[in-house]
């Protein structure tokens, strides 16, 4: 009999999708309580992941689905910022008059179809979790459905995304001709993995992946997308599926295909310099800060892969750490951008950041703090997971991309300091509004705390993280 | 034997016609016609192998649901006149050069890839095939997808779920201002708000106010 206790999480997420879906239907103007719901579903949701922790590598459903340390980690983490998500948008949603009771229940499915992809153990339930997770998004993309840009990036998303799909599942479909099953564990001992056939499978499988992570030169989509979208949505888009992605990124390469590691070693280098190095130069010119932080989170998938690059467990707990740390980043800086409202409108311009230290110390302090953790400068947090990168990468003495790492990382700082000056040393503007949520001002003060502390004690992440061993 | 085989060979010939005259018919109702001729004969060649469940599945689905959809949708948006005048234009056809030298490109290396084919072994070898004789196709069908595949049936519930939430959210806009039926108000309503009995004096008449 199957252990159904192992994705209990699952099943309740989806019963209470289903459940909120009744009480938006039947209760009038319910919106404000389906979206308070939701959250309460989220938390109740993370204790039910936390409670699988302790458990050892564990299949269910055929050898299809897989509960292990790395999985429940990428599900709390997942869950959690979801969570501050959900606490630090509310009013942004409110104010732009997009607070329907879809907008909750569509956050809750793509988190289930992020589960999916997490533990997924086969292609098709991986398959099945990617198309789910996306298709809600496309949703969220053009939620704000009278808004051109909105609508122009649900679009340009769901085109460019449904393409990337097809190339994923032709990939898929190869490996299945040439390996007889869709099964990980089945795939890494068929004999025939060193065909073609397979590789190719391998190369259209990780071109599907880089396209959902926006890698160079997969990235094209992402500016738009990120500049269209309700800024609620751009978090969760900037934040989620990339946890998602780069989980399934692990399962690919190392379960089904770490022998053929010298194949997939090559690509994932050049995609991870092309996006360091793509993230860094093409900011310099962006005078929105969506945009940039569009580019920017390019950047840093650039790092995150370049530690799957390396091929060692040292390299996979690396990329963890960075995408747990690029979490409080992004929730960070979006919750500073959120605070930038005068009148219910919402500022995102670079120039409007002008003066803002004058105005606003507090924010001005905060944003001064996340900036030089994107930047990478000791002794934020953003520093230790770019260390803990390079380390993993000079061991295994991949110099080149080291070197190309810390070069942009230079770069980089360029745009992220330019920021810093405009917000403390050119002329104020007007104040902006300062009456904001508690929702917002608790994510805003726990992200930065978490960057400024990060130092003092790193095994409380680093713990779990080193529990998590793949090879 | 033989009538089997002349069977095969009349369907066969038919879906592989009415295929290429999918693509090549100048109107596209009668595309979708030949669309609808091309699953008729693919689901009579399913039943010629025995798969009676895929043969009806595919008629229903695709020729009562699929095919009709399409053929909707071409009278709604009135295509069947418009001529494809893409490839022919000086705008577009700078561009089908260097799509033709990519797809060319992708063309080989995919030969290359399919060189590498070859069937497993025991594959090839019909004894090795079992054959319940006791199961039915529709039984083992049933079998792999609510049995083997439960979990994954039920995560396409949830994607069509959300295609839904999605489908509506995006186009549904409440108008203001709208008359709606209620059953509640027309179930319960009753004789004495409705009739009225007058008392008609004679050479009077009755004045109704409105």
């Amino acid at each position: 009999m199957m252990n159904l206790d192992l994705i209990i999480p699952e099943i309740f997420l989806s019963l209470s999708i289903m459940f909120l879906l009744m009480v938006g239907v039947f209760k009038k103007n319910s919106e404000r309580l389906v979206y308070n719901l939701s959250i309460v579903a989220l938390i109740i949701l993370f204790s039910l992941v936390i409670n699988l922790f302790s458990i050892n590598e564990k299949l269910v459903f055929n050898e299809s689905y897989k509960i292990s340390n790395l999985s429940s980690f990428m599900k709390s983490i997942t869950i959690i910022s979801a969570i501050f998500v959900m606490f630090s948008s509310s009013e942004y949603i409110k104010s732009l008059n997009i607070l329907k009771i879809e907008y909750p229940i569509l956050i809750l499915s793509s988190i289930l179809g992020m589960m999916i992809m997490i533990s997924s153990n086969d292609l098709i339930v991986f398959y099945l979790g990617l198309e789910l997770q996306s298709l809600a998004l496309y949703v969220l993309a053009s939620f704000n459905r009278d808004n051109v840009l909105s609508s122009e990036s649900g679009l340009k998303y769901f085109v460019l995304s449904a393409l990337s799909s097809g190339l994923l599942l032709y990939g898929c479909s190869l490996i299945y001709g040439f390996s007889g099953s869709t099964n990980f564990i089945y795939i890494a001992n068929s004999s025939t993995l060193i065909e073609y056939g397979v590789i190719f499978g391998l190369v259209f499988i990780i071109v599907g992946l880089a396209f959902k992570i926006s890698a160079v030169p997969f990235h094209m989509w992402a500016p738009d997308v990120y500049q269209g979208s309700p800024t609620s949505v751009t978090l969760f888009f900037a934040a989620l599926p990339k946890v998602a992605a780069l989980t399934a990124f692990i399962n690919f390469l190392y379960t089904p295909f770490v022998n053929l590691i010298d194949q997939w070693q090559t690509i994932l280098v050049f995609i991870s310099i092309a996006s360091m190095l793509f993230g860094a130069i093409a900011a310099i010119g962006q005078s929105n800060l969506k945009r940039l932080i569009a580019y920017s989170s390019i950047g840093h998938m650039g790092y995150a892969l370049a530690g799957l690059a390396s091929g060692t467990n040292q390299g996979i707990q690396s990329s963890i750490t960075y995408i747990s740390i690029y979490l409080v980043m992004t929730l960070c800086f979006f919750s500073c951008l959120f605070m930038l409202r005068k009148k219910n409108v919402f500022y995102e311009k670079i120039e409007d950041l002008s003066g803002l230290s004058i105005n606003h110390p507090i924010l001005s302090i905060s944003l001064l703090v996340v900036l030089f953790s994107l930047a990478g400068i000791p002794p934020l947090a953003g520093f230790f997971a770019k260390f803990y990168i390079f380390m993993a990468v000079i061991e295994q003495s991949m110099y080149f991309l080291a070197i190309v790492g810390l070069l942009s990382t230079v770069v980089a700082a360029f745009y992220y300091l330019r920021l810093i000056k405009i917000i403390y040393f050119d002329k104020p503007t007007e104040k902006f509004e300062t009456d904001h949520s508690l929702g917002l001002k608790i994510t805003l003060t726990i992200s930065t705390g978490i960057l400024i502390l990060y130092f003092i004690y790193p095994g409380l992440l680093n713990d779990f993280v080193s529990k998590i061993i793949i090879i | 034997m033989i009538a089997h085989a002349v069977f095969f060979y009349i369907f066969s010939f038919i879906a592989i016609v009415s295929a290429i005259m999918v693509t090549a018919a100048r109107n596209t109702v009668h595309s979708v016609f030949f669309l609808i001729l091309d699953f008729i004969s693919i689901s009579c060649l399913f039943i010629m192998i025995g798969a009676e469940f895929l043969g009806m599945i595919m008629l229903i689905v695709y020729v009562g649901a699929v095919a009709v959809l399409f053929l909707f949708v071409v009278m709604m948006l009135n295509v069947a006149q418009q001529k494809n005048q893409w490839f022919g234009s000086i705008k577009s056809s700078s561009h089908i050069p260097i799509g033709l030298l990519i797809s060319l490109i992708i063309f080989v290396e995919l030969l290359i890839v399919v060189g590498g084919w070859k069937y497993k072994p025991d594959l090839l070898n019909s004894s090795n095939i079992i054959i319940s004789q006791t199961t039915s196709n529709t039984h083992s069908l049933g079998n792999v997808l609510y049995t083997d595949y439960i979990h994954l049936f039920q995560i396409s519930g949830m994607i069509l779920l959300v295609a839904m939430i999605g489908a509506i959210v995006l186009t549904f806009r409440e108008r203001a201002g709208l008359k709606r039926q209620s059953y509640i108000k027309q179930i319960s309503r009753e004789r004495k708000d409705g009739v009225q009995v007058v008392d008609v004096p004679n050479n009077k008449g009755v004045k109704i106010d409105v």
